[in-house]
């Protein structure tokens, strides 16, 4: 609706006039005139619908306002193939110890083509979105959603510049993970829309590590949107880890499409850093048999707003999804957890877990959980739960009587917490890595 | 065995068996709403000028809000100056004795097995019995007064104890709470008043019957419940509708006030009429209900048991203000043919040490859609609040739908909230399990489904709770899985 368009916001005109500018001089020229006409599809969409406020039930716990204030310059295509060159120390905040692994390096959501970690089989190729977009063979992977209703991804649909394409051949499975380094460093208020698209074909199998970082001064606005596309029997295994510093509000749509018998793994780590994290995480389940697993953990510190709002999509049946997410809320943060899963009348013999554990730390946090259930088929067995607490007394009691100090107690109970979902991560330097980065920012004073 | 078809068929075609109309002379303002429809109301009910007011400024809220867009249904049309906002049944005055009462009224509730008359005696239960707009009767009015307790319809509330009404009417539910609510603060005609006073233990449960009967009208009742300090109340509420091809709006509100130490039990069995099989018809339930625990260790507790209403749209809350207050909700809804309800409820936690429980089971056949939407907020200073939550949907048939929107919203950490939701189906090993001991599938889902609903019909008033457990294995009869 039109009255939701926010016209003081500042950001938003630099939006409106940035889009003109770049469709009638910029960039846009040179590119296919069906990527223009999707662009400005998205944009007009975008147009309408502005940026959320709460009166948006997807938006009711996560008001932009403050974080919409600042001025932004945006990331537009003239930058695209020009890669920034990275900052060794910033790489090394992104470093993951002992794990053998391919590595590549987004700076500001472009690549600069090089892979670290050892020659990458024939069977999996890389490239960047701005040329993959371009090619009449690889396009149809790119938007496979007709039109999208959230106001972030349309944005990233009219302004996006390049990101990461991925495409694994049929039957490959590629034994090493893949580690996707995105830094993101400004001296500038920037809003940059990453896109990925990741095509797994059928029975491959690959993991990918993706690991978030920032530095300088500048507030930056991450907008990323990923499309994700799991072919019959393939299995893909996907890591995030949110690291981003202060300044960053990070906004990611993850899209996730599976067909048959495909299995699809998330882990989404959050930690204290950046201003805002909201990660829309959504998979559909487009044909029988799949299986999902959905596994987020959240540290949240300081004045940080940590947003996961997921949708676990059954549309065919005898699907499988799990989910569990768990949080941390530290000093003055704020957690909002939504869970939606929906049973399509034809998903028969669907079986949907979903839970939500919150551990609240601090009197000043807040926490909002919002699961949900909607069921069309008779057939089904589903389940969620949700619940908020503090640390046990008599758990805190027993550590003490055996002469561990109340602080490491205390992080021995959050340790213990976040273990149900650090120890599914498959790989074990990344859950070493993880429970590392847990142990940085255990409270040492709680009050 | 009928096969599921003609099972299904079966459900479709049960009749709604409080189907008919009482024809009885009338008093009927003619359909519209202004202001001088709100002001023919007072005037016929010889209200006090500052109530006059207060329907009046409830009258510019209502027109000064939308529909709401957020619930789970479409919401069909409502065409406000269609309604009639106000129908009595002719020759009103105060009975005093059941004798007087028009005798084709007395049959209609004697039909509906309302015990009015005295010789009923028996059952102990007080009875106001509401038609249409206005209250006809209450019984044990005499007995009651020997305690101080008042139970007696809103209008004569008004005239006898104007102090108390002015008190606390709107205090829970304000006038511009919700378009509903502003609706009902200006049109409402009638509804039941309760007052215990401190330390009174109501010996007897109260009870409201609601029939709606006259065409085109719309029911605007309001309810106000004050136990004072120490007191305890069991109050019941039922429903019931002619069958009609014209859906008609049930706006009414309840308010319920539990001083210190004070307990309010209430109950509904809400049967309005549900449409047919194609969904025509039935009435829209669009109810305000909310609770106040204003003193330390109130209590009120909402049960409902939902079968009837082609929608049915109602969030009975509980506000737990007082320290170690508590609040519970227990409610079974049941959907069937084109039926849908969106109910639930609130709780909200300010005083410390609060507790609230929520049980919630929904039971969804045929093209029925049914809904739970929870909210259970804890304030920055309720400290060591503790909620429970469970909501259970169970399915009969694939046409049907089941929903759940619990909301959790928590600002402080020595809080401890828990929600769980299950859906599911009948399982075939139960029913496999009871054909084998020589229970026929129809009766082994009525057993299944009452032993589901069991946690809810426990907290009945016993009377109650007979009527309910027949209701609901009527309403879901032949429906197996």
């Amino acid at each position: 609706m039109s009255m939701t368009s926010s016209p003081s916001i500042p950001l938003f005109e630099e939006v409106v006039n940035g889009f003109h500018k770049l469709s009638v001089s910029g960039g846009t020229q040179q590119e296919s005139s069906d990527l223009r006409r999707t662009r400005q599809q998205a944009f007009d969409k975008f147009r309408e619908l502005g940026f959320p406020s709460i009166r948006h039930e997807d938006w009711r716990y996560t008001n932009l306002a403050r974080f919409l204030k600042d001025e932004f310059t945006i990331e537009g295509w003239e930058v695209s193939g020009k890669a920034v060159l990275p900052d060794a120390a910033l790489l090394k905040k992104a470093e993951i110890a002992s794990l053998d692994c391919y590595q590549v390096v987004l700076v500001n959501g472009v690549w600069d083509g090089k892979v670290t970690g050892g020659t990458l089989p024939g069977n999996i190729r890389l490239l960047k979105v701005a040329e993959a977009r371009q090619d009449p063979a690889l396009s149809l992977y790119f938007e496979k959603q007709a039109g999208w209703s959230e106001h972030f991804a349309n944005l990233n649909g009219a302004l996006f510049s390049d990101g990461l394409f991925i495409r694994v051949d049929a039957g490959a499975t590629i034994e090493k993970p893949l580690h996707v380094v995105h830094v993101y460093t400004s001296e500038n208020n920037l809003l940059v829309q990453p896109r990925n698209v990741w095509v797994i074909h059928r029975n491959a199998e690959l993991s990918v590590i993706e690991t978030l970082v920032s530095g300088g001064e500048a507030k930056i606005w991450v907008n990323g949107l990923t499309e994700i596309l799991v072919h019959a029997d393939a299995r893909f295994h996907h890591t995030m880890l949110q690291t981003a510093g202060a300044g960053v509000r990070l906004v990611q749509q993850t899209t996730v499409h599976q067909q048959r018998q495909s299995l699809y793994n998330n882990f989404t780590i959050t930690l204290p850093g950046a201003d805002l994290v909201r990660n829309d995480l959504q998979t559909r389940l487009e044909e029988d048999h799949t299986e999902t697993h959905l596994y987020g953990l959240y540290l949240a510190a300081g004045s940080q707003l940590v947003d996961n709002h997921t949708l676990v999509d059954h549309q065919k049946p005898h699907c499988l999804s799990n989910e569990l997410y768990k949080g941390v809320l530290l000093e003055q943060s704020t957690g909002v957890f939504n869970g939606k899963v929906y049973v399509h009348q034809d998903a028969q013999k669907t079986n949907a877990f979903q839970q939500n554990n919150n551990l609240v730390i601090s009197k000043k946090a807040t926490i909002d959980s919002k699961p949900q259930l909607e069921i069309f088929a008779d057939d089904v067995k589903c389940s969620h739960g949700s619940t908020v607490g503090q640390f046990s007394e008599e758990a805190l009691f027993y550590l003490r009587a055996r002469g561990i100090g109340e602080e490491a107690a205390k992080g021995l109970l959050i340790n213990a917490f976040a273990f149900d979902v650090t120890e599914k991560i498959r790989i074990p330097e990344v859950e070493a890595h993880v429970n590392e980065l847990i142990s940085l920012h255990i409270p040492v004073n709680h009050a | 065995m009928p096969n599921d078809n003609e099972i299904i068929d079966n459900i479709a075609n049960k009749e709604y068996e409080f189907g008919f109309v009482t024809d009885i002379e009338m008093d009927i303002l003619p359909a519209g709403l202004n202001e001088n429809t709100i002001r023919y109301i007072s005037e016929k009910k010889k209200e006090p000028e500052w109530l006059l007011e207060w329907r009046l400024k409830g009258f510019l809220a209502f027109q000064k809000q939308k529909l709401p867009e957020w619930q789970n249904f479409e919401l069909p049309p409502i065409d406000f100056q269609k309604i009639s906002y106000y129908a009595a049944p002719r020759n009103k005055k105060k009975y005093n004795s059941l004798d007087e009462v028009d005798p084709e009224l007395l049959a209609t509730f004697e039909k509906l097995g309302i015990p009015l008359s005295e010789q009923k005696a028996l059952t102990g239960v007080a009875v106001d019995a509401v038609f249409d707009s206005i209250s006809i009767a209450t019984t044990y009015k005499d007995k009651l007064k020997e305690l101080g307790i008042i139970f007696c319809s809103f209008g004569e509330a008004v005239q006898e104890h104007p102090e108390l009404v002015r008190k606390y009417v709107g205090s829970v539910v304000p006038h511009s709470d919700n378009i509903f609510a502003a609706l009902n603060a200006a049109v409402f005609s009638d509804g039941s008043f309760v007052y215990i006073p401190k330390g009174v233990r109501c010996p007897m449960e109260l009870s409201t019957y609601f029939r709606i009967n006259t065409e085109n009208t719309g029911q605007f009742e309001r309810t106000l419940i004050i136990a004072d300090e120490g007191s305890y109340v069991s109050y019941l509420e039922g429903c019931t509708a002619p069958t009609r091809d014209e859906n008609q709006l049930h706006a009414a509100v309840v308010e319920l006030i539990a001083l210190e130490n004070a307990e309010i039990k209430y109950s509904t069995v809400q049967n309005w009429y549900p449409g047919d099989k194609d969904g025509k018809g039935g009435i829209y339930n669009f109810v305000t209900k909310r609770g106040i625990c204003k003193g330390a260790n109130a209590k009120i507790s909402w049960t409902q048991v939902e079968t009837g209403s082609a929608i049915t749209w109602k969030y009975p809350s509980v506000i737990l203000q007082g320290d170690n207050s508590t609040g519970e909700f227990y409610s079974v809804a049941v959907t069937r043919n084109r039926q849908i309800a969106d109910t639930g409820t609130k709780m909200y936690h300010i005083g410390r040490n609060t507790r609230s429980r929520i049980i919630s089971k929904g039971i969804s056949a045929g093209h029925g859609n049914n809904s739970y939407r929870g909210l259970v907020q804890i304030g920055p200073k309720a400290d060591d609040a503790r909620n429970f939550t469970q909501c259970d949907s169970l399915l009969i048939g694939d046409q049907c739908g089941a929903h759940t929107f619990p909301y959790i919203e928590s600002k402080n950490n020595t809080a401890t909230v828990e929600h769980e939701a299950t859906t599911s189906k009948i399982g075939e090993d139960q029913i496999f399990y009871l054909n084998q001991r020589g229970i026929d599938s129809e009766k082994a889902v009525a057993l299944i489904i009452n032993g589901y609903a069991k946690e809810v019909l426990n907290q009945l008033p016993m009377e109650f709770a007979v009527e309910a457990q027949k209701l609901l294995s009527i309403t879901l009869e032949g429906s197996v899985g």
